[in-house]
């Protein structure tokens, strides 16, 4: 296995024309995946670009209404950075452990493409899309054409996100709910993120999304529509409506962390039980 | 000069050491010409091994398996049934089959993954249908009291596994020292690894050498386990006549080491008209797992809890462990005492609901007082302040307000409280008959005194309490008195360190042997001084009967729980735990408050709520740390201990077992929050919130 440290962005680039390889930001993930009996190397099965020390990427910029996140900039470095939309902020606050949040990006868990990951989560609910380099072209795709399934995404071999775009918006109300095994360093059984933006009485906006209970995040802009311009109170009173209109997209698995009946009834609580708090 | 009350608390003489990460731990032990080994485990729960595919082996490369050992295939404990390696059968996922021993830990890793081991599949047995030991005793006319009971009722209690988790997973280093087996562990017995090795070896006594390494954690996990890696490691040391370091992985620990027993409880009531309990049926299940090990000593801690803090005249007590092809279970923090005083608790709470009665004043009726007979017809012979530690229990924590506000269901809070004891050291004549504990002090020339006693410090504070306990007796500074780790070269066997036994027995010993010392003092002079574990006179008890005293003395519990139940999410947010406990007189009060945060988290939070781990045809589903889910700082509540002094008069100032009793309790206690919080019976531990979905979904 070849273990590639390139000096430069272009140089890594370059690197990823040679096939497909695993490109490692911080590690929390294939590092994990990878693991081999202490005090022996990791046990890749690609050959493995490391690219955590290409500065170049490492930024978080706001330009107008628009935030550029940086392949590189890791979770604390977005928690403290004054223009992280707030959603995303409730979220790093509950995410992982103060020690993986220093290493893990926003990039890498889009990578990694689990339903669980809380970051992508909250970027399915803003909008947000991602830039994707190869040595000759750059393509900008929204978040959920990004991810295809669970670690699986549409990038091609050749390809790394080099950013991740933000649109800054302002929401009325916001809610995260990380329903883990515990209440901290823990992966998500369900998670939840809800937003919403009223003109006066009236809804404009109504995102909802749901981590950890499909193969990819579950948001429906379909049924967001539908409830655009009613008042808060009708939208109360359609609440029971609106959970049945999310259930069929709610398919969650039996696993080791908790099961299928428990993530179905309570992701669906937390549609319901959001509704009733606006 | 007045002394100091003993209890006041000093510094740990190990925290420093702990903390810098100066203490040198079994895995940071590195010799010259070290090689490493690796285990080949079974990947199905049972089967016959037809074949045994090696990989070519380069030189310096061995594999080391059941034809190697020149004693007995056993791992010496209590019972013949688990052999050091499996010669013709496997009984459970992750079983150790072989070893590949080198010195390069890529090829060793490389090699064993290359073993391929062909087996004949057989149908396994999970469940608790295959019973290897039945236990059974009685008290009064248990069949008297239920012919003639007024009403009768009956519930039926689960727990489940629970991992103990430590931070320091299973691991030894051995090397030959001069043809002497020596081996350095993470161990909470040094003598049982000595007495397994002796065995498995055919070795002369003075052949094999235990020395116990800094532990980090052990909670029950390292009593038995290490019996079985040691004599393994032993095995290797003599093919290979080389330094070996023998460490499990997370993973590796996880699947195959011992974990607490998960349990089926029966409990059925003969109440007479006045709503007292005139008799009680229990029937205690435990799942052994694929070896019994320990186990039937397990079942028989639980069940001699089966009245826990209750007197009741008439008791009929019956005890499985299944046998099944997964994991061997084992001893944890408890020692099968949680699983019966859940059952317990929550039955005398239902019992009193069922009969329209408030469930405080049912308990209190029932309460047991000095004088009384144990559940097997021994004597509480010592004061018991159960009256006075629960009524403190309730002022701390305004319990009869707070249960009164919380019985209306809007609110989704609740509040319980659990009433305990626990036996303090080994159970029946155990001490007496199969430990005899010795221990020795020894003063050098020059004054200074060591400690020399079989017992271990895993984190639980000895190397702090015994070195201040002897320096007060002999009335010497601190630094005077000196605890090495054991090394059985020079300890005497003061036994295991299990059973809440360390400070009240083994201790005891040491404060009496100091007395001897100081009475005998020269100075100048190498002195020893000696002492050996005597019964006191009107202990008896019929091991055959399970009947009599079945412990020398008993310490007592008060554990309160707030909570509050999300109706969104079903997860509980454990508020506040107020605890009281008897333990007759810390040491070291700090020592003891740390022994009570420890045991509330892995009682209440651990496995009263959190802790969930659960096997799919003999695979355990959780093997890691990411999917076991033990509690972190966050999830630990508010906590506030209260230690009250009842001195035992045969315990060194009055001392008697801690570290078992702060566990033991949590989880009815917790349960019964959840209970009222929601409104319906638990019957199941832990209280996970797939669990209280379900209650709340289906009654």
């Amino acid at each position: 296995m070849r273990h590639i440290i390139p000096k430069t962005y272009r140089e890594a680039l370059e690197h990823l024309k040679s096939g497909s390889l695993h490109i490692l930001a911080g590690g929390t993930d294939l590092m994990v995946q990878n693991r081999a009996w202490s005090e022996t190397p990791v046990a890749f099965k690609k050959d493995t670009l490391y690219v955590y020390n290409l500065e170049e990427l490492r930024y978080i910029e706001r330009e107008g209404d628009m935030l550029h996140v940086g392949a590189l900039a890791s979770y604390d470095m977005l928690e403290r950075h004054p223009d992280t939309p707030s959603a995303l902020k409730r979220c790093i606050a509950l995410l992982a452990s103060p020690g993986l949040r220093r290493v893990a990006t926003l990039a890498g868990n889009i990578g990694n493409a689990s339903p669980a990951a809380d970051g992508v989560l909250v970027l399915y609910a803003l909008d947000a899309r991602v830039v994707l380099d190869s040595a000759d072209a750059t393509r900008e795709i929204p978040i959920e054409e990004a991810i295809t399934g669970p670690g699986r995404t549409a990038f091609e071999d050749g390809e790394m996100i080099r950013e991740i775009r933000i649109p800054l918006e302002d929401f009325d109300s916001e809610r995260f709910k990380k329903v883990g095994g515990r209440k901290a360093d823990a992966i998500s059984k369900v998670s939840f993120l809800g937003a919403a933006a009223f003109d006066g009485d009236v809804i404009k906006d109504l995102r909802l999304a749901l981590g950890a209970v499909n193969t990819t995040v579950v948001r429906r802009r379909e049924i967001e529509a539908q409830y655009q311009g009613l008042t808060a109170a009708d939208l109360k009173a359609r609440s029971q409506e609106i959970r049945e209109a999310y259930a069929p997209y709610v398919r969650p698995i039996d696993d080791q962390r908790s099961t299928a009946t428990y993530r179905r009834q309570v992701a669906l609580n937390l549609i319901e039980d959001y509704i009733h708090s606006l | 000069m007045k002394k100091q009350d003993i209890s006041r608390s000093i510094e740990k003489v190990d925290s420093r050491e702990k903390i810098s990460g100066a203490a040198a731990f079994t895995s940071d032990i590195k010799l010259d010409g070290m090689h490493y080994a690796k285990s080949v485990r079974s990947p199905i729960p049972r089967g016959r091994i037809k074949q045994v595919n090696l990989p070519s082996l380069p030189k310096g490369y061995v594999v080391v398996d059941h034809r190697d050992i020149p004693g007995e295939n056993v791992v010496k404990m209590i019972h013949d049934d688990w052999p050091v390696f499996p010669k013709t059968e496997v009984a459970y996922i992750g079983e150790p089959i072989l070893l590949v021993v080198g010195p390069d830990k890529e090829k060793v890793a490389e090699l064993a993954d290359a073993v391929e081991i062909e087996f004949e599949e057989l149908e396994p047995t999970f469940g608790f249908t295959n019973s290897a030991i039945d236990l059974h005793y009685d008290k009064g006319d248990p069949d008297r009291a239920f012919e003639t009971a007024a009403r009768t009722v009956s519930y039926e209690y689960e727990t489940g596994y629970q991992d103990q988790a430590y931070i320091e997973p299973q691991g030894f280093v051995g090397y030959l020292d001069e043809g002497t087996y020596t081996l350095v562990g993470s161990i909470q017995c040094p003598y049982y690894v000595k007495n397994a090795v002796l065995a498995t070896m055919a070795a002369d006594e003075d052949d094999v050498r235990v020395i116990q390494a800094p532990v980090g954690g052990a909670f029950g996990g390292k009593e038995e386990f290490p019996s079985l890696t040691a004599t393994q490691l032993a095995v290797a040391l003599r093919k290979v006549q080389k330094p070996i370091k023998f460490i499990y992985e997370r993973e590796e620990d996880m699947i195959a080491t011992t974990k607490r027993h998960p349990s089926k409880v029966r409990m059925e009531a003969a109440l007479d008209e006045n709503n007292n309990i005139q008799g009680l049926r229990a029937h205690v299940g435990l799942d052994g797992g694929a070896y019994l090990g320990l186990s039937g000593v397990v079942l028989s801690r639980g069940m001699l809890a089966a009245t826990n803090a209750y007197t009741i005249d008439n008791v009929w007590v019956d005890g499985d462990v299944y046998v099944t092809n997964t994991v061997p279970n084992g001893a944890f923090r408890g020692f099968g005492a949680p699983q019966m005083i859940f059952a317990i608790e929550m039955f005398i709470h239902h019992v009193a609901k069922e009969v329209g009665e408030d469930t405080y004043t049912f308990r209190t009726r029932h309460q047991v007082s000095q004088g009384d007979l144990t559940s097997t017809g021994g004597v509480y012979r010592d004061p018991i302040i159960l009256d006075e530690m629960s009524k403190k229990a309730e002022e701390i924590s305004d319990y009869h307000r707070k249960r009164k506000e919380y019985e209306d269901p809007d609110t989704f809070k609740g509040i319980g409280m659990s009433w305990f004891l626990h036996g303090c050291g080994f159970t029946g004549s155990g001490e007496q008959e199969k430990i005899k504990a010795r221990v020795k002090l020894k003063k050098d020339a020059d004054g200074t005194v060591r400690i020399l006693v079989a017992a271990v410090d895993m984190g639980q504070g000895p190397k702090t309490t015994f070195r201040k306990l002897v320096a007060d007796v002999l009335d010497l500074p601190l630094e005077q008195v000196l605890f090495p780790y054991p090394d059985t070269r020079y300890v005497p066997d003061s036994g295991p360190t299990v059973a809440s036994r360390t400070m009240m027995v083994v201790g005891g010993l040491l404060a009496r042997a100091a007395k001897d010392l100081k009475e005998s003092w020269r100075e100048g002079e190498v002195q020893e001084a000696m002492q050996r574990y005597k019964q006191p006179d009107y202990i008896e008890w019929d091991q055959d009967r399970m009947k009599g005293d079945a412990y020398p003395a008993y310490s007592w519990g008060v554990n309160v729980v707030e909570v509050e139940v999300s109706k969104v999410t079903y997860e509980v947010d454990i508020k506040h735990v107020w605890s009281v406990y008897d333990l007759g007189k810390a040491i070291d009060e700090r020592i003891v408050l740390g022994q009570a945060d420890g045991g509330q988290a892995q009682g209440v939070v651990g496995l009263g709520y959190l802790e969930v781990m659960e096997h799919e045809g003999g695979a355990l589903k959780q093997k890691n740390l990411t999917d076991y889910i033990i509690p972190t700082a966050v999830d630990m509540p508010k906590t506030e201990n209260h230690i009250m002094d009842n001195p035992y008069p045969l315990g060194p100032y009055g001392a008697k077992g801690v570290g078992e009793l702060t566990l033991v309790g949590g989880p009815p206690a917790v349960a019964l929050a959840i209970e009222q919080a929601i409104g319906r019976r638990v019957r199941k531990a832990p209280v996970t919130p797939e669990y209280i979905m379900e209650l709340i979904h289906n009654g």
